[in-house]
């Protein structure tokens, strides 16, 4: 009785009690009830990342022409199963996913290695592993295991080793070697996106920032040497970004009718399924990859950047409850999940509006395709899991090294 | 330093980079914001426009072209549908095959199937070849309605032109055909398939009235080209009707009264109008062939052979007009004041100019002779006298002012100038100086002088009338203003002595042209016989003994009724010895039938006016 009085109360002040945990020490963490968990969830950013779906629903209805089949009706249930997943990941202990940290990482890193032996290819690349019926892409696993590995190896190091060079071989190992492994897939677009994470984790863990002027130097020495040993459809889509117009029926023409397609949507848009760029196929992989271009196109400047805040709202509500995080594994995991959907949505974004290279990622929550829909709640059920149990700490007998 | 104050610092410091980090995400958001603002508000007018571009594809509707009748609204040129079927052996996947399965609903002959084989493994296999273009609606719809299983098949619905006239009107009308690389850049209709632009005749001279407006359909399409819907269709406007002056049954008589020449031309004017009512050329050809199109050989046959069908004599055969150019000598030393009614030569049958020696065609000579009796009699001794009198340049400005040595801008292409020469043109196109004696020739249509048939007709309507006659093929529209021709610049009384010699020609005992008089009672014609000469060897006069090449051209011209003139007509019969026997009965058959059909007098057709809509869409079946 008392102590449910006291998780009641805690619960009701608990805005006020976050700036005093900031400062306060470690504390008993207790464990959590269901009850407790549900009321601690973060509702809004459900609704949030659900308005998201029905936008992705509703430009998918239109991608059809008009119709449920084939897109919009699966997206909606794959979300359902995707929230599922959600609650399940989110409602969990934590100690869990801090337990399983390390093996999942290992198992992803495990199967990126077999992806060149055993993997299928697909249209030049090879990236996707057969298990049994289903055919499965080890870089979405890891997308979601660097970002609890690299967390749980934070949590482990002694804040005063954060400056010790030592203590940066073994996450720059983490991030590296899956770096490397889907480059040689090749995929460049995931190297990014693992490379932009393990760095965004890194610089939040507290490296100095030497490492990062020292590591961004690298990276624009090492340019020459990466153009180099890029695979021709590689070069190609880089140059096709730098001067579209170059070859518009040959590889600038996807730019370029992305780029018609946005300009001709103008302040208001051409109206809900009026996309004259869209419905008449002139833009490709419209279902997918050029979704946002047919969302603007159809909804115009005032839809776009209404859609744009959607995706920042989301963004701000992941930094805010990676805040109130008291133990560095979760913190780490939210803002980890929050890197990797920004990349997510800047470089699609960025990608069809001709800022950056045509590299194959999705709008995240809105294009359609399941397997980023799984990854993508697998993280906000990790993200949730971290608000969940935002006041958790962990027993330095609860961090071992492995 | 305390465990605890680590995990303060780091909290701290978590959270100042986790602010940092969301600032530069907000940052990169903006410059998302920024982008888009750039494409959809600052740049939207430019990709609006590309946007249109894509989606709108605009296909030319090919006008039907106008029509062309006779005077009297007899169709001379008028349009037929031919639907044909064709295969592209580049889209059958077999040949064999598919011509074997469109033999279930047309019939192919044996002879065309082989023609179909040999042409497929002889030429590129994206040219189309035709298999049937006389197909009925019935069996076009069965083909059209079996064609997606019939790979390689094809329909289209080409508008053919059918000459009415035949080689009769041949030369007048002209034929139509592709458009050639200049005409294809002159407007875009004509390159749409199966489009046709006048190749000669009034069909080309008149081509922008005959072609009529392009119409438009502005289809929206995808990416792929396929049509989703049309937006727009703005109906093309058949080309205008087309009224001509000719009466066809008078050309088709004087097409058949110079069917036994060889080569002839003869041409027959309205000379109040200048309406050309008549213009026969021999031989002639038959423009349905060449718009059927002519086997290989057959069109070298025809443009190779030696008396040249496709040339139009009439306008472009130049002749030294020979005694037919007294009139303008006689005129020229009237107006001069070198002569007057009274002025008398005397004929020996010669005359010497310089060291050289002129002969009169009557070796005798024809004595005292007045302008009156030197062309009834056509007498060359006295036309010397009078060109040396007033010189070349004055002869040839008589000859310019009465319509020779020049074109008339009537709407008829490849007129030929003929030649009036003065001493200027001789230099500028020989590089040789005027002599004398090349004068004296020129008195009498001979030496440099050179005239059109038409030009011969002009020439005598004006001195019929005293009017600046000038020739026209086709009727003007209701809404157009023709004016009357203005008065010559030469005296009445100067073109009255002439009009009276040239009636004394046909009507008075010892004149040239006895046998031109016309049969019908009250009737006169006056006129004017011309012999020239085509090389040296002919000057015996005998024509008889020559080859047919040596022989002189006889020509002649006329206009009646003498008292009233309705009609001037002017012959040439190339190489048929003199002009009054192989040319007077030529102009005088034609004028009977003019005087008795009397076609001026006649109302004539009026061409429907203005534009008419061409009914319906045209897209052609076959495509798209």
């Amino acid at each position: 009785m008392l102590r449910a009085m006291d998780t009641v109360r805690r619960l009701a002040t608990s805005a006020v009690r976050v700036k005093a945990d900031m400062f306060s020490g470690p504390l008993e963490t207790p464990r959590l009830s269901f009850g407790e968990k549900l009321l601690a969830f973060n509702w809004v950013f459900i609704v949030l990342i659900t308005s998201l779906v029905c936008v992705g629903a509703a430009a998918l209805y239109s991608v059809a022409g008009g119709s449920l089949d084939p897109w919009a009706e699966t997206h909606v249930i794959r979300y359902c199963l995707g929230l599922g997943l959600l609650f399940l990941v989110a409602l969990t202990d934590i100690k869990l996913w801090m337990r399983l940290a390390y093996p999942v990482y290992l198992a992803a890193l495990l199967m990126l290695i077999a992806v060149p032996i055993l993997g299928v290819d697909s249209g030049g690349a090879q990236r996707w592993l057969q298990l049994g019926s289903i055919t499965f892409q080890p870089a979405e696993l890891m997308k979601v295991a660097l970002v609890l590995a690299l967390a749980r190896y934070y949590e482990w190091l002694p804040p005063k080793h954060m400056s010790n060079p030592l203590a940066l071989i073994a996450p720059t190992a983490m991030i590296g070697i899956p770096v490397v492994l889907v480059v040689l897939q090749p995929d460049l677009g995931t190297a990014v996106l693992f490379a932009a994470v393990g760095g965004g984790l890194l610089f939040l863990a507290g490296a100095s920032w030497i490492y990062f002027v020292f590591g961004i130097a690298g990276i624009l020495g090492a340019i020459p040497f990466i153009w180099h040993s890029l695979y021709d459809y590689q070069k190609v889509r880089v140059m096709t970004f730098i001067d579209p117009g170059k070859d518009p029926l040959g590889a600038g023409y996807h730019i370029l009718q992305s780029k018609i397609a946005l300009g001709s949507g103008g302040v208001t848009g051409k109206g809900y399924m009026q996309g004259t760029q869209s419905q008449l196929n002139f833009l490709p992989e419209k279902h997918t990859d050029f979704i946002f271009t047919m969302f603007a196109e159809e909804m115009g400047f005032v839809g776009s950047l209404s859609l744009l805040s959607v995706y920042l709202l989301v963004l701000l509500a992941i930094v805010y409850m990676a805040l109130r995080c008291h133990s560095q594994f979760a913190r780490l995991v939210s803002a980890g999940v929050g890197i990797t959907m920004f990349v997510y949505v800047f470089i699609n974004v960025a990608m069809v509006m001709g800022l950056v290279p045509v590299v194959g990622v999705p709008l995240p929550l809105v294009s359609y395709g399941g397997t980023s829909m799984i990854t993508l709640m697998f993280g906000f059920g990790l993200v949730l899991n971290a608000h969940v149990h935002r006041k958790t700490k962990f027993r330095p007998y609860e961090v071992g090294i492995i | 330093m305390a465990e605890s104050e680590h995990h303060k610092r780091q909290k701290r410091r978590f959270t100042r980079r986790v602010l940092m980090l969301g600032a530069s995400q907000v940052g990169l958001f903006g410059l998302l914001g920024w982008r888009l603002r750039q494409l959809q508000v600052l740049e939207a007018p430019k990709y609006t426009l590309l946007a249109e571009e894509n989606r709108i594809n605009i296909q030319l509707l090919a006008p039907s072209r106008g029509l062309i009748f006779d005077r009297f609204g007899k169709p001379m040129a008028t349009n037929t549908d031919s639907m044909r079927v064709f295969i592209v052996p580049e889209l059958s996947t077999n040949i064999r095959d598919s011509l074997d399965r469109l033999g279930r609903v047309i019939s192919i002959p044996g002879k065309v199937r082989a023609r179909v084989l040999r042409l497929a493994s002889r030429q590129s296999p994206y040219i189309p070849i035709v298999v049937d273009d006389t197909l009925s609606w019935r069996k076009f719809a069965q083909v059209n309605v079996l064609a997606p299983g019939l790979p390689g098949v094809q329909t289209d619905i080409l508008s053919v032109r059918k000459y009415h006239g035949g080689s009769d009107m041949a030369h007048i009308v002209g034929y139509v055909g592709a458009a050639n690389k200049v005409e294809v850049n002159e407007h875009p209709v004509t390159r749409l398939p199966g489009f046709r632009v006048g190749k000669s005749g009034v069909e080309r001279g008149f081509e922008l009235k005959l072609r009529g407006k392009a119409g438009v359909i502005k289809l929206e399409v995808d990416a792929r080209g396929h049509a989703i819907r049309k937006l727009e269709t703005l109906d093309s406007q058949q080309g205008r009707e087309l009224v001509l002056t000719i009466d066809q049954e008078i050309q088709r008589k004087a097409m058949e009264r110079l069917k036994d020449e060889r080569r002839a031309a003869v041409v027959a004017l309205d000379v109040r109008t200048g309406e050309i009512i008549a213009m026969a050329s021999t031989p002639s050809y038959d423009p349905n062939a060449i718009i059927e199109g002519l086997k290989e050989g057959a069109w070298d046959n025809m443009a190779n052979a030696e008396d040249d069908p496709f040339t139009n004599k009439a306008i472009r055969g130049q002749y030294p007009p020979g005694s037919t150019f007294k009139m303008v000598t006689a005129l020229a030393g009237l107006e001069d004041d070198a002569i007057d009614l009274k002025s008398k030569f005397r004929c020996y049958g010669g005359y010497s100019y310089s060291n050289a020696y002129f002969g009169c065609w009557r070796r005798g000579g024809h004595g005292a002779v007045d302008v009156r009796k030197a062309i009834k009699q056509s007498c060359d001794v006295f036309f010397y006298n009078v060109a040396e009198r007033i010189g070349i340049t004055k002869l040839s400005a008589m000859g310019h002012k009465l319509g020779l040595g020049q074109t008339y801008e009537f709407g008829l292409p490849l007129q030929k100038p003929g030649v009036m020469p003065t001493p200027g043109w001789k230099r500028a196109t020989l590089g040789k100086p005027w002599y004398g004696g090349e004068t004296i020739i020129a008195g009498i249509g001979q030496g440099f002088v050179l005239t059109t048939p038409l030009q011969l007709a002009v020439m005598t309507a004006r001195i019929a009338t005293g009017r600046e006659v000038i020739p026209r093929i086709v009727r003007p529209y209701p809404d157009e203003k023709i004016e009357e021709p203005k008065p010559l610049d030469i005296k009445p009384e100067h073109l009255a002595i002439v009009r009276e010699g040239m009636w004394a020609v046909v009507n008075e005992g010892g004149g040239t042209a006895g046998r031109a008089r016309i049969p019908i009672a009250g009737v006169e014609m006056a006129g004017k016989t011309g012999t020239s000469q085509v090389n040296t060897a002919s000057s015996g006069r005998s024509s008889s003994g020559l080859k047919w090449e040596q022989r002189d051209h006889g020509l002649f011209v006329g206009f009646a009724p003498a008292d009233n003139p309705r009609y001037a007509v002017a012959a040439i019969v190339e190489h048929g010895g003199s002009g009054s026997r192989a040319a007077s009965p030529v102009v005088r058959d034609v004028m009977t039938a003019l005087i008795e059909r009397d076609p001026v007098s006649k109302p004539t057709y009026v061409a429907r006016d203005g534009y008419r809509q061409t009914a319906g869409d045209k897209r052609r079946p076959g495509e798209g």
